[in-house]
């Protein structure tokens, strides 16, 4: 009997946690880059989406978007791999961080919360991308935070060197 | 031991804590060493992320304070273990509520078995703090028995607190029969739980299953809410009803218990003796045995065992020692 009941609540549990469904990718991706007109469909290596602004016969590439879990799928936090779309604008800046799909068990108080990928927005990929530093740490969820932080800072580095030229040269 | 050597023993483990604390908060306030430095120039020639990440010396700096805490609590939570004193038992408890409940949320969970299922455990170079408390749980149940569930486990901790809090005649004690059987539903969680992750991928379960997100309280569906308010009601009248019958991370540990090294000694006169049964929190005595599944080495019983003045084992030497000085005193044999 007591199974029973608990065996309802796994369902009804499950169904909840199911329908809390995404948006589109193609919402997400203008939601990085508000300016963009088109997109190209996923492609490269590591698989990227790039955007453009004006029209089908003078595009214009204004930045880059991929998945956090593409670029790195070794990384993960508490409960696997946490999906991140990334978008990176072409001077090397984030232009913002979409958390996708994770099964994190303290995300919805640390990484889910809007404050948290709005930390990212306009940061540069050469900022030390540091908890407790130039990124607010969350008490009770450090393995996720520093798994998320962690995936942010090395797939932006990584699509920084593979799709964008230095805007000066080196210094030295 | 006198009472002297006794407080000697105390001040020097007190000061071993401290210099363990001490030192992790020292270790983390270093700074970072060299080669880490951002990468050169305005361009995005960054080498690959595995030459650019921290060295190893500089992950573990930045993990020093959680590992010294692990390490400090689990010195608490094993000393009270090893000395079998109730009072440090109870600073246990309470160190257990407030450092690995409230402040870091660090209990383990069913996500983790799940993670042993699925290959998805925290990345171990980065969750070092995480890894030594879950390897001291995993080697101390198969040494001595689920000491993890009766000291270390926060939402356990904090049900032992309201049981020694809340008065004792609102306690209903389940009948033997029933207990023995509900003891039992916690193995069908974690079969259902483990059969239902691995269908399903999804590890998200976990709430309705595990109260221990109580601690950080974020999950305030109604569904959940009225789940957790109704447990603990429910504990508050049947003392750790979910330790004994629910818990599926419990009964993993059960399961591994199967294996406990040093186990309790008993008396011979245990066989009829109920004193330790009746005195059992945790339902984990029958008859003469002691179920290593059940029991959380609360370490009632062993107190008992050395009561000179209740257990029967000593009661009987003293009554036979005595007979015997009687005698020689006396040397008229008893009419």
């Amino acid at each position: 009997m007591k199974r029973l009941v608990v065996f309802l609540a796994f369902v009804a549990g499950s169904a909840t946690l199911l329908d809390a469904g995404g948006q589109s990718l193609e919402s997400r991706l203008k939601q990085l880059f508000p300016a963009a007109t088109s997109f190209s469909p996923k492609e490269g290596d590591p698989p990227h989406f790039t955007a453009y602004t004006g029209g089908s016969t003078s595009k214009t590439v204004i930045g880059y978007a991929a998945w956090t879990t593409e670029i790195l799928p070794l990384e993960r936090g508490y409960g696997g791999p946490i999906a991140m779309l990334l978008g990176l604008d072409t001077s090397g800046k984030i232009t913002g961080v979409i958390v996708g799909e994770h099964h994190e068990p303290y995300g919805d108080f640390s990484i889910d919360p809007p404050k948290f990928a709005a930390m990212f927005r306009n940061k540069d990929v050469r900022d030390p991308f540091k908890l407790g530093e130039d990124i607010d740490a969350v008490s009770r969820a450090t393995i996720t935070m520093s798994s998320a932080v962690r995936a942010i800072r090395n797939s932006s580095r990584r699509m920084a060197r593979q799709f964008l030229t230095a805007p000066t040269p080196p210094s030295k | 031991m006198t009472a002297r050597a006794r407080t000697a023993r105390w001040r020097s483990f007190l000061i071993l804590l401290g210099v363990v604390v001490m030192s992790s908060w020292v270790v983390a306030a270093q700074p970072p060493g060299g080669g880490t430095t951002g990468p050169p120039g305005g361009g995005f020639d960054f080498p690959e992320e595995e030459e650019e990440a921290p060295s190893w010396s500089d992950d573990i700096r930045a993990q020093a304070v959680d590992i010294g805490l692990v390490v400090a609590f689990s010195a608490l939570a094993f000393t009270s273990f090893f000395r079998k004193s109730v009072t440090l038992k109870y600073v246990t408890l309470v160190a257990s509520v407030v450092y690995i409940g409230f402040w870091k949320s660090t209990l383990l969970s069913i996500v983790n078995v799940f993670g042993l299922f699925g290959g998805n455990l925290p990345i171990f170079r980065y969750s070092l703090a995480w890894y030594l408390l879950a390897a001291i749980t995993v080697v101390s149940t198969i040494l001595w028995g689920r000491v993890y569930c009766g000291r270390i486990c926060a939402f356990g901790a904090l049900t032992q607190l309201m049981d020694r809090v809340l008065p004792a005649k609102w306690r209903f004690n389940v009948p033997r029969a029933i207990e023995r059987r509900a003891s039992l539903i916690k193995y069908g969680i974690l079969g259902a739980t483990i059969v239902y992750f691995i269908i399903t991928g999804n590890p998200g379960i976990y709430p309705y299953v595990e109260p221990f997100w109580l601690f950080g309280l974020h999950l305030r569906t109604p569904v959940l809410l009225t789940m957790l308010v109704s447990l603990l009601i429910a504990t508050v009248f049947v003392r750790n009803l979910y330790c004994r019958f629910l818990c599926p991370l419990g009964a993993f540990l059960g399961v591994l218990s199967k294996l406990t090294v040093f186990r309790i000694k008993r008396w011979s006169e245990c066989k009829t003796c109920k004193i330790c049964e009746k005195a059992c929190e945790w339902g984990a005595i029958r008859g003469p045995e002691i179920i290593m599944t059940e029991c959380v080495r609360c370490d009632d019983c062993e107190r008992l065992y050395e009561d000179t003045k209740k257990c029967p084992h000593h009661l009987i030497i003293i009554r036979k020692a005595d007979i015997l000085a009687r005698r020689a005193a006396s040397p008229t044999p008893a009419s």
